[in-house]
């Protein structure tokens, strides 16, 4: 039975079914907080504690699951790719809007670590959490930050932003497209182009380029911070 | 292109971008770089979306997926993170909004400026 539950294969299988499940629960309860990354790394980590898995045993599963996020992260290219429409007619506030919300997140984060007095390795952890989370963990490690508590900042602040950032825009009446999708996007990555998808086509396009974007200048910011 | 010589494409994309962030100068990350030249590519149509969209579809479709075994780990480094949880929240919150205020308020600021210099070049 050990054997079995201590496979690789038993690893990615309970990732895939809690990821399917928090899909679900998702899609059932319509609640963003009941995020299928967060309740699949708790339904992981339940199934671990409950038959013992260590978590090097889980990790050679788990090292296979991660090795996608190499041609996951290229594949963006893609994404930005076919928006090029939009991206040749809004160049300009594209690259203007991302790198200062770049530059502004990382600033506000080094501040408010600073403020709150949060450790070193702590603080080069949420550095790049604005942007989407596989490049974000790249940053993370280059920094020297702890992978794992960035993954958990970036998720967090998707879900941050996707609750928060429709009922500011409906409190401000913020009614320009190409603002409103920059600053979804440059804010909370691929959540908050979620929300500007359901807002619409030209918000979900320019929100989606400032994935990439934001993610290239906060790669490009952070050498400052080495 | 068959879905393997995709994944072989996508692949071999991801290990230029290695190996050339291992020969800069400054660090810079090499599936971002990978990222940038897949970009590229497409832009000198290289490749057609087409030619790897069963892949990069897959990919995409299911990016969120590809790092819950990275927040896995979380359980190594819970006990660096605990006393510090209401900061990294508040951390979280409020640079969100921040951003999210700066990014809107700098690109509508951008829009506008091009607007009246679109506007005086009609005039003149």
């Amino acid at each position: 039975m050990r054997e079995i539950i201590e496979s690789p294969l038993f690893s990615i299988a309970i990732t895939i079914l809690g990821y399917e499940i928090g899909k679900w629960l998702n899609k059932k309860t319509n609640n963003p907080l009941l995020n299928p990354i967060l309740f699949d790394i708790c339904f992981v980590i339940l199934i671990m504690k409950l038959l013992g898995i260590s978590l090097e045993t889980y990790n050679i599963g788990g090292s296979v699951i991660n090795m996608l996020l190499a041609p996951a992260t290229a594949a963006l290219a893609v994404l930005m790719y076919n928006q090029l429409d939009a991206l040749k007619k809004n160049m300009l506030p594209v690259l203007i809007g991302t790198s200062v919300g770049a530059i502004s997140a990382m600033t506000s984060i080094f501040l408010m670590c600073k403020l709150f007095g949060l450790e070193e390795n702590i603080t080069l952890s949420l550095l790049p959490k604005s942007v989407t989370t596989p490049i974000a963990i790249e940053i993370s490690k280059q920094l020297g930050g702890i992978v794992p508590i960035t993954v958990a900042a970036a998720v967090f602040t998707g879900i941050m932003g996707m609750i928060i950032c429709p009922i500011f825009i409906k409190l401000f009446r913020m009614k320009e497209s190409v603002s409103v999708g920059i600053a979804l996007g440059t804010c909370s990555h691929v959540s908050g182009t979620s929300e500007a998808v359901k807002i619409g086509e030209l918000e979900g396009a320019m929100a989606g380029l400032s994935i990439g974007f934001a993610g290239i200048f906060t790669v490009i910011f952070s050498l400052f911070f080495l | 292109m068959n879905i393997c010589m995709q994944i072989a494409v996508l692949f071999f994309i991801c290990l230029l971008g290695q190996s050339i962030s291992l020969v800069l100068p400054f660090p810079f990350p090499g599936n971002i770089i990978a990222m940038m030249i897949l970009f590229i590519l497409l832009l000198t149509r290289v490749i057609k979306p087409g030619m790897i969209q069963d892949f990069t579809g897959f990919l995409l479709a299911n990016m969120a997926f590809f790092f819950v075994p990275a927040g896995v780990s979380i359980l190594e480094s819970y006990p660096i993170m605990k006393d510090s949880l209401l900061p990294i929240f508040l951390v979280c919150l409020i640079s969100t909004v921040i951003t999210f205020f700066v990014t809107f308020a700098t690109v509508r600021l951008v829009v506008i400026w091009q607007r009246k210099r679109h506007h005086t070049k009609k005039g003149a």
